[in-house]
């Protein structure tokens, strides 16, 4: 397990038993929002608890803890490998996971994802980087695009063990194939602390890709060609590094449904997180 | 594997209508070589009667290499001689291309209007009366010509009056469209001769580009608009069992291969506004428009000025196919496909209850594999629309048993327990998934052809409409 167990963020306690009362047990879920503080698009660092606002529908929140650049990350690639990434297209997106799997920490851990109309774990989660290395350069592309369904399989195995997530989804195609609907993988990082980066190849509009990546407080990159895709990777995992890790208990709001979160700094500087989260069923 | 790749690559014709009032960049009729327009549509006649329906051979070459200008004349110089075939003392001319508000007057010179009429006393098998001896007719023809005008005067001696040309051309004609398959051209301006007609071609979501189609498909239909049933006084295709056969196999190819065009299936409900296949093909036909492949295409696609897509967004394409369904449940209820998918439209349209109703009769009535499978996996999306989650996660594990490959189900049951607040059950759901072998791209999924195998009795389709006319050949 990870170092900073210690931030787990689902506490359970038991209510206090009543006499002829049926006794539960109750789960309040800490509520975590990776924030990017920049100052004229320069990163902003050194800030602590008492330099955020959190207001979660419209109610004050008291911020925990902030971290910064210390918990390690759970890295997730989600790459396209249908029939279109070949050649050139393919020699990129494998140099451009390598520079990225080599600027890790070795206590980051890493999955790759490739999704064609088949949606595949090419290497599981771990700090084993190596091994996600070699299961990239064995990735080829065929077949047409599972986008979505690529994308909602990044967000679990993104959340599936403590650490910071982070999931970068590459796609030089539109989604053709898959089973869920783009409104269900919004549903899905709703309820999820995976960050979306997302990078999209080519002349097709990215509607999917910008919403989810807005959704999580995370970035699109629009590129015409693959050639930079190196520098694009390392420029999402340093932005994400660059983040705020902000953890509170929510207090005075209803549990379930959407909650709209606004995240300020009391100094100045520009803030980019996620416009909220959805909690219960 | 072949199957999967073919339908990665997906083409649909657009209305041509000259929307912008441009000057055509196509010369005026007159302007075009009298003599070689006649030569064609010669050529054409030899083809229409000799060609050996489902062959590509030479006749079908020859015709499907004419350029997309040649064909639109084509369509015009074939509409006339019908009409002259029809009205053989007629004069003036019109013709109105499909998808076109303007009647275009045409006129021949004196000889052409001769050659014009000798060439209707040949497809009409008429040679041998009065008014074609009249015109000397059997003195201009030669040997593929006399073969031609037997055999249509064979088709008058059995009965089927002077449809023998009408019959033949509409198979010449798809089978040029569907098995030579010329390429499309670059686009031409609007306002050209006859109909006009462009398609984009997609893959990956995307809109690849785009080009000018020859019509072979406009010639044939317009060569079935003026069929006349035994005993028929008058144009009457909507009584045809061959048109009606002709119109359901060449819609069910062009799903099979996805190679889509509305106006086809318009101009079918047309004539057959009540027939059962056709509707549930037209239905299938915005249910597939509704899908993802084309919506993507569409918003990736620069239309060139001019011209107008007759495919819109999703949830008005889902509204048209479920108008469709509904007509077709009520022309024939028996089919328990046409309920599968106007149960998923209905639940893609959030009427959850009365898509679980059409699912619960779809399922009730199939023991195929493949359709009960759709049938539980859409069942559980309208389940989930409901928020009846048990009954949701059990119609998904029923699906995942019919085809335990298939990730799916898998990924709909993950995200049921995601949306549950189940994250280790999401992720314990996915390792099926994960599991699957990647190196069997067309094994596992019927969801992947979902939207082509709509149209899976096509080669039966096709053989029953090209049989007859094979015995006839032969």
């Amino acid at each position: 397990m990870k170092p900073l167990l210690a931030i787990a963020l689902v506490f359970s306690c038991v209510a206090p038993a009543r006499s002829q009362a049926p006794t539960f047990s109750t789960r309040i879920e800490a509520v975590r929002v990776d924030a990017l503080v920049t100052d004229h698009g320069k990163p902003v660092l050194g800030l602590t608890a008492a330099d955020f606002e959190v207001v979660d529908n419209g109610v004050p929140q008291t911020v925990d803890l902030v971290s910064y650049d210390q918990i390690p990350l759970n890295v997730v690639l989600a790459l396209d490998m249908s029939e279109s990434v070949a050649g050139d297209r393919l020699d990129h997106l494998r140099t451009g996971g390598a520079a990225l799997l080599a600027a890790l920490k070795k206590e980051d851990q890493a999955a790759l994802i490739t999704f064609s109309h088949i949606v595949t774990l090419a290497a599981r989660l771990s700090t084993d980087v190596a091994g996600v290395k070699r299961a990239l350069d064995a990735a080829v592309g065929i077949g047409s695009t599972a986008l979505t369904d690529g994308a909602y399989a990044g967000l679990v195995v993104g959340e599936s063990d403590v650490g910071r997530a982070l999931l970068i989804v590459f796609s030089d195609g539109l989604d053709t194939v898959s089973w869920l609907t783009p409104e269900m993988v919004f549903e899905t990082a709703k309820r999820s602390d995976v960050v979306v980066y997302g990078v999209s190849v080519g002349k097709g509009k990215p509607d999917f890709l910008r919403e989810l990546t807005s959704l999580t407080g995370g970035r699109l990159f629009e590129v015409d060609k693959t050639a930079n895709l190196s520098a694009i990777f390392l420029e999402a995992l340093q932005e994400f590094r660059q983040r705020y890790l902000l953890s509170y208990t929510p207090r005075g709001v209803a549990k379930d449904g959407w909650h709209r979160l606004e995240v300020r700094v009391k100094r100045r500087g520009t803030v980019k997180a996620r416009p909220g989260y959805l909690a219960g069923s | 594997m072949d199957r999967f790749v073919r339908s990665l690559v997906v083409v649909f014709a657009l209305v041509g209508a000259a929307v912008d009032g441009r000057a055509s960049q196509t010369p005026p009729l007159q302007m075009i070589d009298g003599g070689a327009r006649l030569a064609r549509l010669e050529h054409w006649l030899k083809a229409v009667a000799l060609h050996d329906p489902g062959a590509v051979d030479d006749w079908a070459t020859l015709v499907g290499s004419w350029t997309s200008e040649q064909v639109g004349v084509l369509w015009i110089d074939a509409n006339l001689l019908v009409q002259i075939m029809r009205n053989p003392s007629g004069v003036g001319f019109n013709v109105r291309p499909e998808g076109q508000s303007r009647t275009q007057a045409i006129r021949y010179t004196t000889v052409q209007l001769h050659r014009m009429r000798v060439l209707a006393c040949v497809a009409a098998g008429v040679v041998g009366d009065v008014r074609c001896m009249q015109l000397k007719a059997a003195t201009e023809l030669d040997d593929d010509l006399r073969r031609v005008a037997a055999l249509a005067r064979a088709a008058q001696s059995a009965g089927d009056g002077d449809n023998f040309v009408l019959r033949r051309g509409a198979l010449l004609q798809a089978d040029i469209a569907m098995l030579v398959s010329p390429p499309a051209e670059p686009i031409r301006g609007t306002g050209g001769l006859g109909p006009q007609r462009i398609s984009v071609q997609t893959s990956d979501g995307l809109a690849l580009g785009m080009g000018q189609m020859a019509t072979h498909w406009e010639v044939g239909r317009m060569l079935l608009d003026h069929v006349r049933p035994r005993a028929a006084t008058r144009d009457d295709p909507g009584h045809d069992d061959m048109v009606r056969r002709w119109y359901r196999a060449t819609a069910a190819w062009m799903q099979s291969t996805e190679k889509h065009d509305t106006i086809h299936l318009d101009h079918a409900r047309e004539i057959f506004p009540a027939d059962p296949d056709i509707l549930f093909l037209s239905a299938t036909q915005h249910e597939v428009y509704a899908g993802a492949s084309i919506q993507g295409a569409l918003r990736s696609a620069q239309m060139t000025t001019g011209w107008k897509f007759d495919v819109t967004s999703e949830k008005p394409e889902l509204r048209l196919a479920e108008g469709f369904f509904r007509r077709a449940v009520a022309a024939n209820p028996d089919p328990p496909e046409t309920h599968l998918r106007y149960g998923r439209v209905l639940s893609l349209l959030e009427r959850y209850a009365d898509a679980a109703r059409e699912l619960t009769i779809a399922l009730a009535g199939t023991a195929d594999r493949e359709q009960r499978y759709y049938g539980e996996l859409f069942l559980g999306a309208a389940e989930t629309g409901r928020r009846n989650f048990d009954a949701a996660r059990d119609a998904y594990r029923r699906a995942s048993e019919l085809f335990p490959e298939a990730q799916s189900p898998h990924i709909a049951l993950s995200e049921l327990a995601r949306r549950l607040g189940d994250r280790g059950g999401a992720l314990r759901e996915l390792q099926p998934v994960f599991a699957a072998a990647p190196d069997n791209p067309d094994g596992g999924d019927p969801w992947w052809h979902y939207f082509t195998v709509q149209a899976r009795n096509v080669d039966d389709l096709l053989d029953e409409l090209r049989r007859p006319f094979k015995a006839e050949s032969q």
